[in-house]
């Protein structure tokens, strides 16, 4: 699946002139995507399917304040997909998080040869950013952005203090921003 | 420590480990914070390509449908729910009854409400256009006052000491033709009118209604009213922004 940055932000501009027919094409080329990211999230496959709808109701209405200068426009649909995902987990206490695969296997798959994936960018850099932070730490950023770990649910999982976990996110953020910064 | 700098709470809401009340303190910052907007994009960016290692999973044909049906329910009714125009005595008991429903409906949702709107950060992170340090002593709350999880539509903040309510208008919208009431609602008590909220961004002061004691768990609401407000000193149109007061932490 291969989804280039330029078509997405056309099907975008036009979608916010109200195009239904290119809301289908925006929908077909990027749903799967963004059904696996809230899947991930909210493990349940039929409250993933209305968190998807829900997402993509939100980008029809929304797709005229999006800017192409901001990011990418598959970025701004994920971003918009993550934190519907987030906040129905929240809001859903019942819902059991699985352990997930280890941090090393995910690093693999960041930087693996993928699905040409044009759209997002950094994708070597932020695995050698990543690779610099420690054990388990870069897993409590994997597992808070990919699985919707909250702090305390990652404090439970190491079973370590909330606070610490709150210093290790802080800590593994600077890094992160420092490394990716770097020219 | 750094959980002071902008970045990094921009870096944790990204990620989604700032937590209900801090998160929703975060959003209520952001939706007036420029810089703030700059630092969550650009974690979006640099974070983004983690997402490119969770595998697709088609969605079944459904989804699609009740994308397209809900669209096409919107197109058939695209304006804001109406209130009779008629002003017989049977219309006016329908109306009332209905706005009877509609506080009945907010009490309800009170504690849904609290979880989605509650303010509990610094109020100098919150409110950056005004110094809170010139009112010591005194309690300060905040309500953003919101539909749905869509960005605020107002803030409002009581100064218990001063006496006085201040409403931001950020992104309020009157339908044609009717003007936006704002509401107090104490808890378990009938609404009372704070008077019309202006389209325009700069406060509005308004004499305070509120005693100090009534203010804990209070909410707002905004409704739809005829020109130049309700007629009959109660809600009579239909709700279109509601959010709760949470006390500022200094």
């Amino acid at each position: 699946m291969l989804i280039e940055r330029e078509d997405l932000s056309v099907l975008m501009a036009a979608v916010a002139e109200g195009d239904r027919l290119a809301f289908k094409h925006l929908y077909d080329r990027t749903s799967a995507r963004l059904l696996g990211i809230i899947r991930r999230i909210v493990r349940d496959r039929a409250l993933a399917e209305e968190v998807l709808q829900e997402v993509y109701l939100r980008i029809w209405e929304r797709a005229a304040t999006y800017r192409t200068e901001v990011g990418s426009a598959l970025t701004w649909m994920i971003s918009i997909a993550r934190h519907r995902a987030i906040d129905v987990l929240r809001q859903h206490k019942e819902i059991v998080l699985a352990p997930m695969d280890d941090g090393e296997d995910w690093l693999e798959r960041v930087a693996g040869p993928g699905d040409g994936e044009a759209d997002l960018e950094d994708r070597d850099q932020l695995r050698r950013c990543l690779e610099r932070l420690e054990e388990p730490q870069r897993s409590c950023i994997l597992l808070a952005y990919c699985d919707g770990y909250s702090r305390d649910e990652l404090a439970t999982r190491y079973d370590t203090p909330v606070n610490t976990i709150k210093t290790w996110l802080h800590r593994s953020l600077a890094v992160l921003r420092t490394c990716l910064e770097a020219p | 420590m750094t959980s002071d700098i902008p970045s990094t709470r921009a870096g944790e809401y990204v990620l989604g480990t700032l937590a209900g009340a801090e998160c929703e303190a975060f959003r209520a910052a952001l939706a007036t914070d420029p810089q703030l907007q700059a630092e969550v994009r650009e974690w979006e960016r640099r974070l983004a390509p983690l997402s490119g290692a969770v595998s697709p999973e088609s969605p079944s044909p459904a989804v699609w449908s009740a994308i397209e049906g809900k669209l096409a329910a919107r197109e058939a009714a695209p304006a804001e729910v109406r209130v009779p125009a008629t002003d017989t005595a049977a219309a006016t008991v329908v109306r009332l009854r209905r706005s009877v429903r509609f506080w009945r409906g907010i009490a309800a949702t009170a504690g849904a409400l609290a979880a989605v709107l509650i303010l509990l950060i610094a109020g100098s992170v919150l409110w950056p256009k005004l110094d809170v340090g010139q009112y010591p002593g005194g309690r300060e709350y905040l309500a953003v006052v919101n539909r749905g999880g869509d960005l605020p539509a107002l803030i409002v903040r009581v100064d218990t000491r001063e006496g006085i309510v201040t409403v931001h208008a950020l992104g309020a919208e009157a339908p044609p033709g009717r003007s936006l009431e704002l509401w107090y609602i104490a808890a378990g008590k009938t609404p009372k009118s704070l008077g019309l909220v202006g389209s325009s961004a700069t406060p509005i002061l308004v004499p305070a209604v509120l005693r100090p004691d009534g203010v804990e768990g209070a909410a707002f609401a905004v409704t739809a009213e005829p020109k130049g407000g309700s007629p009959t000193g109660s809600p009579t149109g239909p709700i279109l922004y509601s959010g709760k007061l949470v006390e500022v932490q200094r």
